[in-house]
C-alpha cells in the first residue's frame, strides 16, 4: 500500500516547489529543447547574412573571404530552421497542409509566409545572381553527376556577357539591401512570438524582438568566425588576419550592443519591479542561476567582451601575435555561440520554469533519447553543419578555379 | 522596346512556373469542405460527431441504479459524474455484463491528494501520513462521504 501511494504521488505531483496550477504540473514544459533550438538557428541565420551583407551592402572590403562561406551557412542553417517546429508537432507528414490552407491571422502560422520570402525571394535568388557566373563556368568544366547539377542551377542561362554580370551585380546588390530588413524581420519574428505572450512576464515585452536580432546578428557573426576557421583548419589554408580581426571587430561591437540591450532590460526590469518580479529573482537567482549568470552572462558575454576587446586596443592587437589572436577570436566566437544558445534556453524553458501564480516554480529534467532529448537536440544541432559540408563541397570546392565575387566598375566605391 | 536580359526571363518563367504548381496543388490538395464554417475542414465536425459514443452520461446510471443515484445525490460529491470516478460507461448501459471497475483508492486521491493550487475548503490529505491500510473504502463511503460504512465493501 505504501509503496503504491508513494508511486501515485510521484505521478501526481511532477517536480516543483510553491503554488503551480494542475495544468502547469506536467512531468516536462510544453516547449523544450526543440523550441529552444529553433531560434538559435534562426538567430544563426540572421545573423551570417548580415554578416555577408556587410560585403555587399557596406562594402566591407577585408570581409571579401568570408561572404560566400557566410551566405552558404545562412543557407545551410535556414534550411534546417522549420526542422524543430515540425519535430516538435509531431505530425511530419502534415507539414504540407500549412501551405495548402495558409492562415493569414495566426501569428505562429506568419513563420510560413517570412520563412518563405526570405528563403524564396531573398536568399536563393542572392546567392544565385552571384554564383551564375561560376555555375556556367562549371557547368562546362565538369561532367557526371556534380555537373549535372551544376548544369541545373544555372536554369539555363548562361549570358555571361559584361552587360549581364553587371545586371547580376546590381540586382543582388538591391537583394542585399532587402534581405537586411527582411533578416531583421525573420528574427525579429521570433522575438514577437515570445515578447507577444502577455501573460508572462518572463516574455511579454517590447524589447523582445530587438534582443532576439541583435543576439541574432552576434551568434551569425561568430559562426561565421567558427566555419572560417575551422574550414581553414581542415584545408590546411592559412587565414587571412585583416578579415579575421574585421570580423573580430564587428563581433565584438555587435556584442557590446547586445549586451548594452539585454542589460537595459534588465535594468528595467528590476527598477520597474512589477508583479512577476519576485519570482524572476527567484528563477535569476535559484532555477536559471548556472545557465543564466554563468552561461549567458559570465562565460557567453563578459568572457568573449573581454577577449575580443582585449584585441580592440590598437597596441594589444599589434604586439598580440597572430597565434594568440586567432585563439582569442575562436575562444571567444566558441564562448558566443554557447552563451546564445544558453539565453535561448533560458527564454524558451526559463519562462515555463514558474506558474502563472507567480508563487511557485517547476523543474525539468531533460532526457537523453525521445523526440525532446539531448541526442534529438545534438542531431538537429549537427544537421546544417553536414548541410554546410555538401554545399562547401559544391560550391566552395577548391577543385574549381572560382572567379569570385563580380563586382563591375560602376558599383565599386 | 528593350529586350529583357535571358536571367530575368528565366527568372519570371520559374517564378510562373512555382507559382503556378502551387496554385494548381493547392486546388487539388484542400480539402473540399475547407472555410465552410471557419479556418478548418466543415466535414470534421460530422466525422467527430459519428465517432462511437463512450460516455453514456449520468442520467442513464440513475435509470437502473436508482438507489445509490439517489443517495449521492443527498452528499458532498452530488455535482460529480459517475463516469468521473467508474469511468466511461456507454459499452455498460448496452450489455450490463461488462462491469465497471469497483474502486476504493485511486480515484480518490486525484482530488484529495493535498495540492497548494487546490482551494482551502475543499478536503485535502497527505498520503503517506493519512493511513497506510488498504483502501479508502475503509473508512470512507464515496457515495456518502459524511458517513461511516456499514461494511468496508460498501462503495
Amino acid at each position: 500500500m505504501t509503496n503504491a501511494v508513494t508511486n501515485i504521488v510521484v505521478e501526481l505531483m511532477p517536480h516543483f516547489e510553491g503554488y503551480v496550477y494542475p495544468n502547469e504540473a506536467t512531468p516536462q514544459p510544453l516547449w523544450s529543447i526543440l523550441i529552444v533550438l529553433y531560434p538559435y538557428i534562426t538567430g544563426l541565420v540572421a545573423g551570417a547574412f548580415i554578416m555577408a551583407s556587410l560585403v555587399r551592402v557596406f562594402r566591407v572590403k577585408a570581409l571579401e573571404p568570408v561572404y560566400r562561406l557566410s551566405m552558404l551557412t545562412a543557407f545551410a542553417f535556414l534550411l534546417c530552421a522549420p526542422l524543430p517546429l515540425l519535430f516538435h508537432l509531431g505530425h511530419p507528414e502534415r507539414c504540407l497542409e500549412v501551405m495548402m490552407t495558409p492562415h493569414l491571422t495566426s501569428p505562429m502560422a506568419i513563420f510560413g509566409f517570412v520563412y518563405a520570402w526570405y528563403l524564396m525571394a531573398v536568399l536563393l535568388l542572392e546567392l544565385w545572381f552571384d554564383y551564375r557566373r561560376d555555375l556556367v563556368a562549371w557547368a562546362e568544366q565538369t561532367s557526371g553527376f556534380k555537373g549535372m547539377l551544376y548544369r541545373l542551377f544555372t536554369v539555363g542561362v548562361t549570358d555571361v556577357s559584361e552587360p549581364a554580370l553587371k545586371l547580376d551585380a546590381k540586382i543582388g546588390q538591391f537583394l542585399s539591401v532587402v534581405g537586411i530588413p527582411s533578416a531583421f524581420l525573420l528574427h525579429g519574428y521570433v522575438g514577437f512570438i515570445f515578447g507577444s505572450v502577455k501573460a508572462n512576464p518572463w516574455w511579454g515585452n517590447v524589447l523582445m524582438p530587438i534582443i532576439f536580432i541583435m543576439s541574432a546578428m552576434v551568434s551569425g557573426i561568430a559562426l561565421c568566425v567558427f566555419n572560417y576557421m575551422v574550414l581553414s583548419w581542415i584545408r590546411r589554408r592559412s587565414i587571412d588576419m585583416k578579415c579575421l580581426d574585421v570580423m573580430g571587430m564587428f563581433l565584438f561591437y555587435a556584442l557590446v550592443m547586445d549586451a548594452a540591450i539585454e542589460g537595459l532590460d534588465w535594468i528595467h526590469r528590476v527598477y520597474s519591479a512589477e508583479e512577476g518580479f519576485k519570482i524572476m529573482e527567484y528563477m535569476a537567482k535559484e532555477k536559471l542561476f548556472y545557465t543564466l549568470n554563468l552561461g549567458q552572462a559570465l562565460m557567453g558575454t563578459l568572457v568573449p567582451l573581454l577577449l575580443l576587446g582585449s584585441l580592440q586596443i590598437r597596441a594589444l592587437r599589434q604586439r598580440a601575435p597572430e597565434w594568440l589572436r586567432r585563439r582569442l577570436y575562436f575562444i571567444g566566437s566558441v564562448l558566443i555561440l554557447i552563451g546564445v544558445l544558453a539565453m535561448r534556453w533560458n527564454v524558451v524553458i526559463g519562462g515555463q520554469f514558474f506558474s502563472k501564480s507567480l508563487r511557485g516554480v517547476m523543474s525539468y529534467k531533460m532526457e537523453f533519447a525521445g523526440l525532446e532529448g539531448w541526442f534529438m537536440g545534438g542531431l538537429m544541432l549537427a544537421l546544417p553543419f553536414i548541410i554546410l559540408t555538401v554545399l562547401i563541397k559544391l560550391f566552395l570546392s577548391e577543385k574549381l578555379p572560382s572567379a569570385g565575387h563580380y563586382e563591375p566598375a560602376s558599383l565599386k566605391p | 522596346m528593350p529586350k529583357m536580359p535571358p536571367q530575368v526571363v528565366r527568372l519570371v518563367l520559374l517564378t510562373i512556373g512555382i507559382v503556378g504548381s502551387y496554385l494548381i496543388a493547392r486546388y487539388f490538395l484542400t480539402p473540399a469542405s475547407f472555410n465552410e464554417y471557419g479556418h478548418y475542414r466543415g466535414a470534421a465536425l460530422m466525422e467527430i460527431a459519428s465517432h462511437p459514443v463512450v460516455f453514456a452520461g449520468k442520467k442513464s446510471c440513475e435509470d437502473c441504479h436508482f438507489d445509490e443515484f439517489e443517495r449521492l445525490g443527498r452528499f458532498e460529491h452530488k455535482t460529480l459524474s459517475c463516469e468521473g470516478c467508474h469511468g466511461a460507461g456507454q459499452a455498460h448501459t448496452e450489455n450490463p455484463d461488462i462491469r465497471l471497475a469497483i474502486l476504493n483508492f485511486s480515484h480518490c486521491a486525484r482530488c484529495h491528494e493535498a495540492n497548494p493550487s487546490r482551494p482551502s475548503w475543499h478536503k485535502q490529505i497527505d498520503l503517506r501520513d493519512h493511513y497506510a491500510g488498504e483502501a479508502c473504502t475503509e473508512c470512507h463511503v464515496a457515495h456518502a462521504p459524511s458517513q461511516v460504512p456499514e461494511s468496508p465493501e460498501a462503495p
